[in-house]
C-alpha cells in the first residue's frame, strides 16, 4: 500500500503535469513521476487519479496504451484499440495473415510498433506489429484534439503470438475511460455552474431559475452514480463491473453534456467557450472500448441467459 | 465484531432459524401483518444479539460499527423477511433521537424500539406544510406542568399502531419560522390524540391524520432544547436519506431478480433490463459508499439528497420495468404474487414524494452541493 501522504503528493504532481503538458511531453512527465509503477503497485489508485485529471484537462498521452499493455503482460509502446463503439479485439488471424481493423491513440501514430490482439477460438493472442506495416489514417472527426487514427492492414506474422487476457485488459481500459469521462463531465458541470452564476437575465443570475438549478442538480446525481459505480468496480474489477461502470459513466457524460450545453445558451455552442472541447471529447470517449448501449444490451442478454443479476456488491 | 465475522455468523444464524423467522402470510401482506412480522423479527434478532450490534451501549446496544446494523437490515430484506421501508423506522428516528434526547430519555425509550416492543411514528408533515416544513403550525404551548399540544399532522406512517410519536411542534411565533420549532416525544396513548388512517392508492392504510387537542406532554419529553426542533429535523433527514436506504437497495435487487425469473421468454427487452440492472447496481454502490462514510464518522448532511434522488429514480425504474414486462400480473390478476407486484408498483410512485420530494432534493443539491446560491 502506498501511504496517504505519498498519494496526495503524487496527485498534486499529476495535476501539475496534466495541466501543463500533453502528448509526448506529458508522457515524459508521467515517466518521471513513475506513474506506471504506481499503477502496477496500486491500480485502484493510479488509474483513477490520472484519468480523472486527463479528463479535466483534455490532455492526451500514451497512458491508455501503457496500461492495456501492462494488463496484457506484454511490453509494447502502443496497443491497437477496437473499432468505434466496440470492445472486441481488433485483430483476426487467417492462417499466417493478421487482419487488423481498429483505432489508435495519438500515441500509436508516433510509435514504432503496436500490439494487435486477435481472437483465436477460445483465447486471445497478441502480436507486436511494426506500425509501418499498418495503414494509419488520421480521423480528426468530431474531436481533432484527441488525435485518433484509424488502423487497418493485413500483415504476415512470424509466430503464433502470445496468449493474453483481453477481457481483463478491456476492463482496466473501460475503467480508465470511465474516469476520464467523469473528469471531463465534472469540468463541464463546473463551467456551466460558473456561467449560471455570472450570466444575468431578467435582472438576476440565471442560477436563480429553478429549471437551470435542477438541470445542474440532475447532472450531479448522474455523475455521482457513475462515480460510485467506478469506485465499486475497483473493489473487484471484473469485466462485468467495469462494463457497468463504463456504461454509467458514458450515459452520465451525455447527461452532463446535454444539461450543461443548455444552461450555457448560445455561448456554449461556440468555439469561443471551452465547453465544446469537453462535449467533443466525451462523445468519442463514450464510444471507445464499448458504447454504453452495446454494454447495456450485452449485460441484459447475459442476465437473461443466466437468469441471474450480477452478484450484488457486498457491504 | 468485524463486518466479515458478523456477516458470516448472522447468515448462518438466519439459515438456522429460517422457519421461525418466516412471515406467516404469502405475498405482500397487509400493513398490520407486516408490522407484526417486523416485531417478531426484531424480537428474535434482538434476543440473539444481532439487532443490538451497531447501537451504542447507552441504549442497550453492543457497540461496533453502524455497518453491522446495515448488514442486518440488508440480510433481512434480501431474504424477504421484512418490508424494508417500514423496517427502517428505527434507522430514521433512532440516531438523531440518541444525539438530541437527554441520555436518561434515550436509555429508557430506545431499547423497546430496537427490541420490537414498540412502534414509533414521525410527526413532521402537516396539511399546510409538506415540503415547507419550516412553516409548521401544530402548536406546543407552555403550561405549568408541561407542554400542551394542539394541531394536526398528516401522512404520519403507522400512527394507527404507534406507541410513540417523534413530533415537531411550534413553540415560537410563526414568524420565527424554523427557529421556533421544538421536537417532542409523545405517548400516542395520551388523551386528546385521535388518529384517522388514510386509504392509499396501493391499498394499505400506511399513513394517518393525527389530531392533537390540548395534549399534555411533560417537559422531560422534550427532545433536545426548546427551539432545537429544526436542528433535530436537519440531523434526522440525512439518516432517512442514507442509512435507511441501504436495505432498499437489497429489496430492489431481490425484486429485479424475481422479475428476471418470472418474465416469460422474450418479454424482457435486454437493453431495458441491462439499464435497470446498471441503475440498481449504481444505487447500491452509492449507498454502500454512504454507509462507509457514515461509519467512518463523517457528517453527511446534504450529500444524502443524492442518495434519495437516486433511490426514487431506481425504484420507479425497477417497477416500471416490472409493469412493462408483466402487465397482466401487475395490472389485472389476483392472488398473492400479482397483488404484491401491484402494491409495490403503486407504492413506487410515492418514492419521489416521501422523505422530501425529488424537487426538494434537487433544490438542496443546487443550493448546498453546487453552491448556486439562494434561489430567491
Ligand atoms: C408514503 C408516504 C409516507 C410518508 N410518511 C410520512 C411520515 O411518516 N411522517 C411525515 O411527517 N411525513 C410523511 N410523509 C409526507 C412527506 O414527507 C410529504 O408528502 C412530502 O414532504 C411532500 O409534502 P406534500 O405532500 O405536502 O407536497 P407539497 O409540498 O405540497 O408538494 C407538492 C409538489 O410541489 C413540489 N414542490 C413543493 N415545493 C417546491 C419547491 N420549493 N420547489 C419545487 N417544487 C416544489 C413538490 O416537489 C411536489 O411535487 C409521507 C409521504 C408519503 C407519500
Amino acid at each position: 500500500m502506498i501511504d496517504r501522504d505519498d498519494l496526495e503528493l503524487f496527485e498534486r504532481s499529476l495535476r501539475q503535469a496534466t495541466e501543463r503538458a500533453t502528448g509526448a511531453e506529458l508522457d515524459a512527465a508521467l515517466a518521471d513521476l513513475g506513474w506506471l509503477d504506481v499503477v502496477q503497485a496500486e491500480p485502484a489508485a493510479g488509474i483513477p487519479l490520472l484519468f480523472d485529471l486527463v479528463g479535466r484537462s483534455l490532455a492526451t498521452s500514451s497512458a491508455l496504451d501503457r496500461l492495456l499493455a501492462l494488463r496484457l503482460g506484454v511490453g509494447a509502446p502502443a496497443v491497437v484499440l477496437p473499432a468505434i463503439g466496440r470492445w472486441e479485439a481488433p485483430g483476426a488471424v487467417d492462417g499466417d495473415r493478421l487482419v487488423v481493423a481498429g483505432l489508435g491513440t495519438a500515441n500509436l501514430a508516433g510509435a514504432p510498433s503496436a500490439l494487435v490482439v486477435a481472437a483465436a477460438r477460445d483465447r486471445h493472442l497478441a502480436q507486436e506489429v511494426d506500425t509501418t506495416s499498418l495503414d494509419l489514417h488520421p480521423v480528426p472527426g468530431v474531436d481533432p484534439a484527441l488525435g485518433l487514427v484509424r488502423v487497418t492492414g493485413e500483415t504476415t506474422v512470424g509466430g503464433e503470438g502470445q496468449p493474453v487476457d483481453w477481457s481483463s485488459a478491456v476492463a482496466w481500459g473501460q475503467l480508465a475511460l470511465g474516469h476520464e469521462l467523469l473528469g471531463a463531465s465534472r469540468r463541464m458541470l463546473e463551467l456551466a455552474r460558473q456561467h449560471a452564476l455570472d450570466r444575468v437575465q431578467f435582472g438576476q443570475p440565471i442560477a436563480k431559475f429553478q429549471a437551470v438549478r435542477h438541470r445542474l442538480a440532475e447532472t450531479l446525481v448522474a455523475l455521482e452514480l457513475a462515480d460510485a459505480a467506478l469506485g465499486a468496480a475497483w473493489l473487484d474489477p471484473s469485466p462485468e463491473s467495469a462494463a457497468m461502470a463504463k456504461a454509467l459513466a458514458g450515459r452520465g457524460a451525455r447527461t452532463a453534456a446535454r444539461h450543461c450545453q443548455q444552461v450555457m445558451g448560445a455561448i456554449g455552442f461556440t468555439t469561443e467557450h471551452d465547453l465544446h472541447r469537453f462535449v467533443r471529447r466525451v462523445l468519442v470517449l463514450e464510444q471507445l472500448l464499448g458504447a454504453p448501449r452495446l454494454l447495456t444490451r450485452e449485460l441484459g442478454t447475459e442476465i437473461l441467459e443466466r437468469r441471474r443479476l450480477p452478484v450484488p456488491l457486498p457491504l | 465484531m468485524d463486518l466479515d465475522t458478523f456477516r458470516k455468523s448472522l447468515d448462518d444464524w438466519l439459515d438456522g432459524h429460517a422457519d421461525e423467522l418466516a412471515p406467516a402470510y404469502p405475498g405482500h401482506g397487509t400493513v398490520e401483518l407486516q408490522v407484526e412480522q417486523i416485531a417478531k423479527v426484531r424480537h428474535l434478532t434482538h434476543d440473539a444479539g444481532w439487532a443490538r450490534w451497531g447501537w451504542p451501549g447507552q441504549v442497550g446496544g453492543l457497540g461496533g460499527s453502524g455497518l453491522l446494523r446495515a448488514y442486518l437490515s440488508e440480510a433481512l430484506s434480501s431474504r424477504d423477511l421484512v418490508e424494508s421501508g417500514l423496517y427502517s423506522m428505527p434507522e430514521v428516528l433512532g440516531p438523531s433521537f440518541i444525539t438530541f434526547a437527554r441520555p436518561e430519555l434515550s436509555a429508557a425509550m430506545v431499547p423497546p424500539l430496537l427490541r420490537g416492543d414498540e412502534v414509533w411514528c414521525q410527526g413532521f408533515s402537516e396539511p399546510g406544510t409538506g415540503s415547507n416544513l419550516g412553516m409548521l403550525t401544530c402548536r406546543a404551548a407552555r403550561a405549568e406542568d408541561g407542554w400542551r399540544v394542539t394541531g394536526q399532522k398528516v401522512w404520519t406512517s403507522l400512527a394507527q399502531m404507534a406507541d410513540r410519536c417523534v413530533l415537531l411542534a411550534r413553540t415560537g411565533t410563526l414568524e420565527s419560522a424554523h427557529r421556533g420549532i421544538t421536537a417532542l416525544f409523545v405517548d400516542m396513548a395520551t388523551p386528546g390524540i385521535s388518529v384517522r388512517p388514510l386509504d392509499t392508492m396501493h391499498g394499505e392504510p400506511e399513513f394517518c391524520e393525527v389530531f392533537f387537542d390540548d395534549v399534555p406532554v411533560p417537559f422531560a419529553r422534550t427532545i433536545g432544547e426548546e427551539g432545537q426542533g429544526w436542528a433535530f429535523a436537519m440531523d434526522l433527514l440525512p439518516y432517512e436519506r442514507s442509512t435507511a436506504l441501504w436495505q432498499r437497495a437489497a429489496f430492489l435487487h431481490r425484486r429485479l431478480q424475481q422479475l428476471v425469473e418470472a418474465a416469460p421468454p422474450g418479454a424482457l427487452d435486454p437493453t431495458a433490463l441491462g439499464e435497470v440492472a446498471q441503475l440498481v447496481h449504481a444505487f447500491r454502490a452509492r449507498s454502500r459508499a454512504t454507509q462507509h462514510r457514515l461509519a467512518a464518522g463523517e457528517d453527511l448532511g446534504s450529500v444524502t439528497s443524492i442518495d434519495k434522488v437516486a433511490l426514487a429514480t431506481v425504484e420507479q425504474a425497477v417497477f416500471d420495468l416490472a409493469e412493462e414486462t408483466l402487465p397482466d400480473e401487475v395490472l389485472l390478476a389476483g392472488g398473492p404474487g400479482p397483488e404484491r407486484w401491484r402494491k409495490e408498483f403503486l407504492y413506487s410512485r410515492a418514492a419521489t414524494i416521501y422523505g422530501g420530494s425529488a424537487e426538494i432534493q434537487r433544490n438542496i443539491i443546487a443550493r448546498r452541493l453546487l453552491e448556486l446560491g439562494n434561489d430567491r
